[in-house]
C-alpha cells in the first residue's frame, strides 16, 4: 500500500480563532482567542494519535474542528476516501459534511462548569456526526439521554443516518456491537441510571461505534473512571480497533493513559504543537523542555522514581494574550534571549520526529526504561 | 511524634428507601503529628464518608455504629469523642477549622461565589485566632504569600471566580491554613488539577505540612499521588480498610490481593505494549455487599467455603503491616 492510501486524516495548518468581546466603558473590543494555531499531522488507517496538553491548551477545540463540530478558521482537513476519492472536511458543504460525518464519531468531556452535555447535542449534532466519524466523551453520566434505554441510545445514529429503515435490520447490528462492547444483551431494554460508570462507557464506545465509523474522536473518555475500570475500557478500545481497523484521536490529560494507547503522540501548548512523534520517541527521547516537564510531573507509583525532574512555574498563559516568540518561553527553565523573539520552526529532526524548540538538538532528556 | 487522632472500628449506615445500608464497617486507623495517612479506593469504597463522619458533616439519615469511637486529641492535649457533638455548639465550632481542616476537591464549590477571597479567610481568621480586622487582612495576605500565590495585596480583593483553577486549590489550602488547624483532611484536593499544577500543589502541601507538623489525612484514588505524598496508607474496598501499612512498603509489596490489582491496573510508562490488567468485575453496589471477604467476588485467590462465608480479621503478616485476608489468616494459623 502506496503511503498515500495509508493516511485518512491529513490535519494542515488548522487554525480555530475565536472573537472574545470586552465591554469597555464606550465601546466593545473584539479580540480574537487563537484556541488553535496552525496546528498539521496526519492519522493513518487503524491508528491512535494521541493528544496531551494542559487544561486550555486546546485539545478538545482540535478533536471538534476536525470533526467539524466547530468550524475551522483557517486551514485543511483532508478525509481520505478509498471509493469516493478525497475531501477537505474544511471547505465541505453541509450536503457532503452529513454523508462523512456518520463516519467519524466522539466519546465527552465531564462538563462541571458549563461544557458541552452530550444529551443537548443529541439532536443536531449528532444526527450530524453520523457514519464515517464519531465521538466519544470524558462523563459517562452526562452523555448518555436519562429518558432513552440503552438500546436506543446505540441505535440512534443508525437511525438519525436515515440508511437503516427496518427496525430488525437496526436491532440486530445495536446487539452485535453492544456483545462486542461486553454488554449484557439483557440490559439493553434499561435505563443509563441502572448502570456504573465503566458500564455507561461502554455504551457510549458502542454507540460511537455503531454506525461502522473509520474516525473516531475519543476526547478525554477514560480521565473520570476509576484506574482498574480505566483499564478495562483501555484494552476494550484496543481490541475494537484491532478488529474493525477504526482510527481514534484519543485526548487526555494523563500521558501515561495516552502512552498505552497510542501509536504517536502530539503535545498541545498554548493552542501549537510543540512536538509529535512516536510514542516510545516522545517518552523515552523526549526533545522540547514542557514534554519533559509534562513526564516528570506524573506522580509514579514508584516510590524510587529516578529520574531529574523539573518543576514547572506558573500556569498556563492566556491564549488572549499569548507569549511572543515560542510561547512556552515564560516558563522554559532553559529560555534564553531568542525564544522571546523568535518563533521557533517546526521541524522535523529524526525520522517522523517533529518538534517546536530551537534548541531541540542540544537537550538530552532521555530517560532509561525500568522493568 | 504522638497520636493525634484515632478512630476506631467506625461503621456509617444509611437508612434508605431500600433499607439499611452500610458503606462504611468496622474502620480502624490512626494519624500521628507530623505524619500524613492517605486512604485510597475507587468510588463507592468510603474514603470521603469516614472523614466527613470525624467532621460530623454526614446527613441526617447516617447512623453511626454503637462500638464506633472516634476520639481527637486537641492542640492542649484534651481528649475529645468526635461524632457526638451538640449541633452549633461552641466544641463543634472550635473543632471544625480550628483544630481539624478540610480542603475539598472542587474549590469552586467550596467558596462562596460572593464575597471576595480576603473576606472568607478574614472570617476564619477572625474567628480562630481572635484577630482584629485590619490584623486578619495581613494575616491572609501573608498566608496567601506562603501558599505561592504572586500579588497576593491584590488576589486578596478578588473573587474565586477570577482565579485559575490552580490558583482557588492553593487559596483554599491558604484559606483552611489560616485557622490554624492541628489536623488537615484533604479530600482529593489535586484530582481536578493538571499534572502540572497538581505537582506544585502537592510539592507546597508537603513543604507546608513538614513546616507545620500538622497531621494529615489524604484521600485519593491515585496511588501515583500516594507513593508522593503519605507516610503511611490504608486501601479501603466497599467500606472496609483491606490492608495498611506505611506507604513505601504497601506499594512495593501489596499482600491483599485487591491492592495487588490496583497497582497492576496503573498504566506503566515501562510497559507500553503490554495489555493493561484491570481487576476482574465490577465493584458490587452498597446495597448488595457480597457476605464474607467483601472482596472475594473479584479475588482470583479467593478460598471457596472460606472467602465467601466469614469475614476475615485483621492480621499481621509482616512488622507494621495489616491485611484482611483469609490467605494470610491461614498461613499465620498453619504457621503457628
Amino acid at each position: 500500500m502506496s503511503k498515500q492510501n495509508d493516511t485518512l486524516i491529513e490535519v494542515r495548518d488548522l487554525a480555530v480563532h475565536f472573537p472574545v468581546k470586552t465591554r469597555k466603558l464606550f465601546k466593545t473590543e473584539v479580540q480574537m482567542l487563537r484556541a488553535v494555531d496552525g496546528v498539521s499531522f496526519d492519522i493513518k488507517r487503524g491508528e491512535t494519535v494521541g493528544l496531551v496538553g494542559e487544561s486550555g491548551s486546546g485539545k478538545t477545540t482540535v478533536g471538534r474542528a476536525i470533526l467539524r463540530a466547530i468550524d475551522p478558521t483557517d486551514g485543511e482537513v483532508i478525509f481520505h476516501r478509498k471509493k469516493k476519492g478525497d475531501i477537505d472536511l474544511a471547505h465541505a458543504s453541509e450536503a457532503e459534511l452529513r454523508k462523512v460525518r456518520s463516519k467519524m464519531n466522539m466519546a465527552f468531556p465531564e462538563s462541571g462548569s458549563g461544557g458541552i452535555k452530550v444529551h443537548n447535542l443529541a439532536g443536531d449534532l449528532l444526527r450530524a456526526f453520523r457514519p464515517e466519524m464519531s465521538l466519544v466523551f470524558q462523563d459517562p453520566y452526562s452523555s448518555l439521554n436519562p429518558r432513552m434505554t440503552v438500546r436506543d441510545i446505540i441505535a440512534e445514529p443508525l437511525v438519525a443516518s436515515g440508511k437503516y429503515k427496518d427496525r430488525e435490520k437496526i436491532d440486530a447490528r445495536v446487539r452485535e456491537i453492544a456483545a462486542r462492547c461486553k454488554l449484557n444483551l439483557e440490559h439493553l431494554r434499561r435505563f443509563p441510571h441502572a448502570f456504573s460508570g465503566g458500564q455507561r462507557q461502554r455504551i457510549c464506545i458502542a454507540r460511537a461505534l455503531v454506525s461502522k465509523p473509520k474516525f473516531v474522536v475519543c476526547d478525554e473518555s477514560v480521565s473520570a473512571l476509576d484506574v482498574s475500570i480505566q483499564a478495562e475500557i483501555v484494552n476494550l478500545l484496543k481490541d475494537l480497533q484491532e478488529e474493525m481497523g477504526v482510527s481514534f484521536l484519543f485526548i487526555a490529560h494523563d500521558l501515561s493513559v495516552v502512552a498505552q494507547m497510542s501509536h504517536r503522540v502530539a503535545v498541545l501548548y498554548v493552542g501549537k504543537f510543540v512536538e509529535y512523534a512516536p510514542t516510545e520517541k516522545l517518552f523515552f527521547q523526549p526533545k522540547h523542555p514542557y514534554t519533559h516537564a509534562l513526564l516528570s510531573a506524573i506522580p509514579t507509583a514508584d516510590p524510587d522514581a529516578g529520574f531529574e525532574p523539573i518543576r514547572l512555574q506558573g500556569e498556563i498563559p492566556n491564549p488572549l494574550a499569548a507569549p511572543s516568540g515560542c510561547r512556552f518561553h515564560t516558563r522554559c527553565p532553559f529560555a534564553k534571549e531568542r525564544c522571546s523573539a523568535e518563533v521557533p520552526e517546526w521541524r522535523e529532526i529524526a525520522p517522523e520526529h517533529f518538534v517546536a524548540c530551537h534548541y531541540a538538538e542540544e537537550f538530552d532528556f532521555s530517560r532509561g526504561k525500568r522493568s | 511524634m504522638s497520636k493525634m487522632l484515632s478512630v476506631e472500628n467506625l461503621s456509617i449506615s444509611f437508612r434508605t428507601d431500600e433499607g439499611v445500608i452500610t458503606p462504611v464497617q468496622g474502620v480502624t486507623f490512626s494519624v500521628e503529628s507530623g505524619r500524613t495517612l492517605g486512604l485510597v479506593g475507587e468510588s463507592g469504597s468510603g474514603k470521603s464518608i469516614s472523614t466527613k463522619a470525624l467532621m460530623q458533616l454526614l446527613p441526617g439519615s447516617a447512623v453511626l455504629g454503637a462500638d464506633s469511637r472516634m476520639t481527637y486529641t486537641d492542640k492542649s492535649g484534651k481528649e475529645i469523642a468526635l461524632g457526638h457533638m451538640k449541633h452549633g455548639s461552641k466544641e463543634l465550632r472550635r473543632i471544625r477549622g480550628g483544630e481539624i481542616g478540610m480542603i475539598f476537591q472542587e474549590p469552586m464549590a467550596s467558596f462562596s461565589p460572593v464575597y471576595t477571597i480576603g473576606n472568607q479567610m478574614m472570617e476564619a481568621i477572625m474567628l480562630h485566632r481572635g484577630l482584629k480586622k485590619r490584623e486578619a487582612r495581613e494575616y491572609a495576605i501573608e498566608m496567601l504569600n506562603k501558599v505561592g500565590i504572586s500579588n497576593a495585596a491584590a488576589r486578596v480583593d478578588q473573587y474565586p471566580h477570577e482565579l485559575s483553577g490552580g490558583m482557588r486549590q492553593r487559596a483554599m489550602i491558604a484559606l483552611t491554613l489560616s485557622a490554624g488547624p492541628a489536623l488537615l483532611i484533604a479530600d482529593e484536593p489535586t484530582t481536578a488539577l493538571d499534572v502540572t499544577i497538581q505537582a506544585q500543589v502537592l510539592d507546597l502541601m508537603r513543604d507546608l505540612q513538614r513546616e507545620l507538623g500538622m497531621g494529615m489525612i489524604f484521600i485519593t484514588h491515585d496511588l501515583g499521588v500516594i507513593a508522593q505524598i503519605a507516610d503511611d496508607v490504608a486501601v479501603m474496598y466497599l467500606g472496609t480498610i483491606v490492608e495498611r501499612g506505611p506507604a513505601k512498603e504497601v506499594i512495593r509489596n501489596p499482600q491483599h490481593p485487591y491492592t495487588q490489582g490496583l497497582l497492576d491496573a496503573i498504566p506503566s510508562l515501562d510497559h507500553l505494549h503490554d495489555r493493561l490488567k484491570p481487576v476482574p468485575g465490577d465493584i458490587p453496589s452498597p446495597t448488595a455487599r457480597p457476605k464474607g471477604c467483601p472482596f472475594h467476588t473479584r479475588c482470583a485467590q479467593a478460598i471457596s467455603g472460606t472467602c465467601d462465608v466469614q469475614e476475615p480479621q485483621e492480621t499481621s503478616p509482616l512488622p507494621g503491616r495489616a491485611v484482611r485476608c483469609w490467605l494470610h489468616e491461614t498461613k499465620s494459623r498453619s504457621a503457628a
